[in-house]
């Protein structure tokens, strides 16, 4: 039961990591020319959410776990 | 400076034509001071990830011997969640800038819900965890510190969306003046991008 | 350069009418001016209790074994001195007084950026306090004011006392940088560039991230000991697999950007006052302005000098020597840029600018000590010795002190319209300096003779020069009480002063003493430094502040 749980979150946190990477991604594109400091730090966070993304969709296929981490 | 039209879902804010340039430099000013707080509160998450990985490299191995092992899969759902709410933020936002009450409201709502949802799936990933914080050696004073921290942070996230949400739908922002809602939408990226460095440092190192 | 635009409707014209009733003008005042005299009365009155702690201290050493107090005893009262000297006397004193005062009115601003923000870090301020001194009951910090684990994981309740205290009060430093960084980004009268500012806000400047910065790395250290000696959380227990090295790091990595903040403020003030009453341009400008800012990044970049014995790594010994001492070098730009403004200069020595140059050489004294200090292999020898003690008192006590007592006899006139009396103030002069050198220069040799600092009972051997330097620890008293009795005095009795007593340029001194609700009728428009004494003011739009005109009119709503 529980291996099927597991494979449950891992589905949805790679179909999560994806739709949030091109959202991500398309408004990061979209504001690209925005100036001042405050859209600078928007974009800036933009861009770390579509790598927190990538994280999540590598994480769910176990493609990068860390040593204290049961998969 | 043009005046932007107010009413939205049927409320109606007051304008004042010479109070434009007020609110532009104090806009300037709020927006400022919010960064400048983002700045330290990364300053105090930074302090705690050097205390983490500074523990973490004195040669115990991590996990501390003893110490339990993380969930990857169920960290990468409440990630996605998290990440999902900071997308559903965004567009609330910019339904807000395209003037759509109900949208934005809408998103607004789902934020909330996905940030509640991370909260238990944080809950439940500890009970799960098992281990004190104060009886868990290193592994409590990096694991829990940083991660209840974080989700101290995303509960009062919680809280300041809601009340946002609440101000907006009783007229206190206009869609020619909302620097709260940006502000607000700030503040919850800033979450979640601190959230993106935890679980680098906590699941995949 | 941004200029804010302060013309039709914007935040310079905006003016709240002015506040009612002794609660709203005094007591929960909104107006930076009322608020950094709130501070200089709570600093006045911890430094009075810091005070005592030290003339504590000085008793109990006047016998090399058996004093007035049991060691427990005497560890809490050094350690109770150097917390509040350090964060509820020096820190508030600079920034949180000097700056709220002069600051806003020197940019040409009618408030800070965040007057709500500003009330409620005052009120953090006293309320700190009181935590603070409430340890006493519950069994006080006794580990020194870094209080070093293991020894600060042990007994005295009061020590979870003091991490909540000192965390709550630098909730309120850090609110008061983020306060002033945006205060003077963003709300500089028109002209007035980065390099049209006089060099006090140039010190407040480069302090406000360094307030905002390390005091946040300080409330996680606090936080981080709060949560292992009240949970058990194993940060630097290592018998739980922590370490006490973490704590020096953490610790650290902050306390030493704390003593720039406590420097840099007094630096300020020092090339205001240097130049006013040598009647002569700052020499340097641009170079005091930038070692200010190279002052305060390197001053990030140096914490372990203060762990060279802790068993840290030692391949990080030689580069935190190195950095080190690279900080002498913007700190040497700015005594020579000093002592050259006084060449050739018409100088006048009234009380604050014998402070102010007092400073100067107490000050250089203390530095040179400093860089002995960066040399590991001196350190090695000197380290947990009173050469230490020499050292930092002479830099504070010498310098910030001196720095801060400079910048009241300079403002007072400006604050309440009255002259501090002359004789008072040179009769303080002289005896802070004969107390201040009598008491902390032995300790130079006493601690390259080996006395370890920090202990109740001593070898005899060190005795004499002990009770020499606690006999001139009561002249020094009696000088700060004596500036005391001078303010209380010529609050009441002292000589008008009219707007500028001392003839000086910046802003401040352009508007009535004491200084109007509003600061100014009009937002002048600047196209200068101050510090051209040949040059007419390089203001424009003063002429009805010195008049009888009415008052600016108050916003018709928010």
């Amino acid at each position: 039961m529980d291996a099927t749980l597991a494979h449950i979150e891992r589905v949805l946190a790679f179909v999560v990591g994806i739709i949030v990477f091109f959202v991500a991604a398309i408004a990061l594109k979209n504001d690209w020319d925005s100036k001042g400091i405050e859209n600078q730090v928007f974009k800036g966070m933009l861009a770390l959410l579509a790598l927190g993304a990538i994280l999540a969709i590598l994480a769910s296929v176990n493609a990068l776990a860390g040593k204290g981490v049961e998969l | 400076m043009a005046v932007a039209s107010v009413s939205h879902g049927g409320f109606a804010a007051p304008v004042h034509e010479e109070a434009d340039q007020l609110y532009l430099e104090t806009r300037e000013l709020r927006v400022q001071g919010f960064l400048l707080f983002m700045v330290s509160d990364l300053v105090l998450f930074s302090s705690f990830i050097f205390a983490y990985l500074y523990l973490r490299s004195s040669g115990q191995g991590w996990p501390p011997p003893g110490g339990p092992k993380l969930d990857l899969a169920l960290a990468a759902l409440n990630s996605g969640v998290l990440f999902g709410s900071g997308a559903t933020m965004h567009f609330a936002l910019e339904n807000w800038k395209h003037r759509n009450f109900m949208k934005f409201a809408g998103w607004m709502v789902t934020t909330i819900v996905l940030g509640i949802l991370f909260l238990s799936g944080q809950i439940v990933e500890y009970v799960k965890i098992g281990v004190g914080w104060g009886t868990s050696g290193i592994f409590g004073a990096g694991f829990f510190t940083l991660t209840g921290m974080h989700g101290f942070h995303v509960f009062a996230g919680v809280i300041y969306l809601t009340v946002l949400l609440l101000q907006a739908t009783a007229g206190k922002y206009t869609f020619a003046k909302y620097t709260g809602l940006t502000l607000g939408t700030l503040y919850w990226h800033f979450v979640d991008v601190i959230w993106v460095v935890l679980f680098s440092i906590f699941y995949l190192l | 350069m941004a200029v804010a635009a302060v013309h039709s409707g914007g935040i310079a014209d905006h003016i709240h009418p002015e506040p009612r009733g002794f609660v709203r003008k005094y007591l929960f005042s909104l107006d930076h001016k009322i608020i950094g005299i709130q501070y200089l009365i709570t600093c006045a009155i911890f430094m009075m209790l810091a005070g005592l702690l030290a003339e504590m201290i000085r008793v109990q050493l006047m016998k090399a074994n058996g004093g007035i107090m049991t060691p427990d005893t005497f560890n809490a009262v050094f350690t109770m001195h150097g917390s509040t000297m350090v964060w509820f006397v020096i820190i508030p004193l600079l920034t949180g007084a000097f700056g709220n005062i002069v600051m806003p009115v020197q940019i040409g601003a009618r408030d800070v950026a965040f007057p709500w923000l500003n009330m409620i870090a005052f009120w953090i301020f006293p309320i700190a306090g009181l935590m603070l001194y409430a340890s006493f009951l519950m069994g006080a910090p006794a580990a020194g004011w870094t209080e070093y684990p293991p020894m600060s994981l042990q007994g005295q309740a009061g020590t979870s006392m003091w991490c909540a205290a000192v965390f709550l009060i630098g909730i309120g430093s850090t609110m008061t940088g983020i306060n002033f960084l945006v205060t003077i980004l963003k709300m500089r009268a028109p002209g007035m560039t980065f390099t049209r500012m006089p060099l006090f806000v140039w010190g407040q400047f480069v302090t406000a991230p360094l307030l905002m910065i390390a005091t946040t790395a300080l409330g996680a250290a606090l936080a981080a000991l709060f949560i292992q000696r009240q949970f058990g959380v194993a940060f630097f227990d290592p018998t739980k697999g922590g370490s006490p090295l973490l704590w020096q790091h953490m610790f650290w990595f902050y306390s030493h950007p704390a003593v720039y903040i406590m420097i840099l403020p007094a630096f300020g003030i020092l090339s205001e006052v240097l130049p006013t009453f040598s009647r002569k341009p700052i020499f340097g400008y641009k170079m005091i302005a930038f070692s200010s800012c190279a002052i305060a990044i390197l001053g990030f970049m140096v914490w372990a000098h203060h762990m060279f014995t802790s068993g840290m790594a030692p391949q990080l010994q030689i580069p935190f020597m190195v950095l080190t001492m690279t900080i002498a070098i913007p700190t040497g730009v700015k005594i020579f840029s000093w002592t050259t403004t006084l060449w050739g200069g018409v100088l006048r020595f009234n009380t604050a600018m014998l402070f102010a140059v007092g400073f100067l050489v107490l000050f250089t004294l203390g530095g040179i000590t400093g860089v002995f200090l960066a040399a590991v292999p001196f350190d090695l020898h000197a380290h947990g010795t009173y050469f230490i003690v020499a050292h930092f008192h002479y830099v504070i006590a010498g310098g910030s002190l001196m720095g801060a007592l400079a910048g009241l006899f300079f403002w007072f006139p400006k604050i309440t319209g009255r002259l501090l009396d002359e004789r008072m103030g040179k009769w303080s002069f002289w005896l802070y300096m004969i107390g201040m050198n009598g008491t902390f220069l032995p300790m130079h040799w006493l601690g390259m003779w080996g006395m370890p600092r920090r202990v109740a009972v001593y070898d005899p051997q060190f005795q004499t020069w002990n009770q020499i330097e606690s006999v001139f620890s009561f002249v020094m008293t009696a000088s700060i009480l004596l500036v005391f009795v001078n303010v209380i005095y010529s609050m009441k009795f002292g000589k008008p002063s009219g707007p500028n007593p001392w003839n000086a340029r910046t802003l401040e001194w352009q508007i009535s003493s004491p200084m109007p609700y509003y600061n100014f009728k009009h937002v002048p428009s600047v196209f200068a430094a101050p510090y051209d004494f040949a040059e007419p003011l390089p203001y424009r739009g003063l002429e009805e502040e010195l008049t009888d005109s009415p008052p600016p009119v108050p916003a018709g709503h928010h």
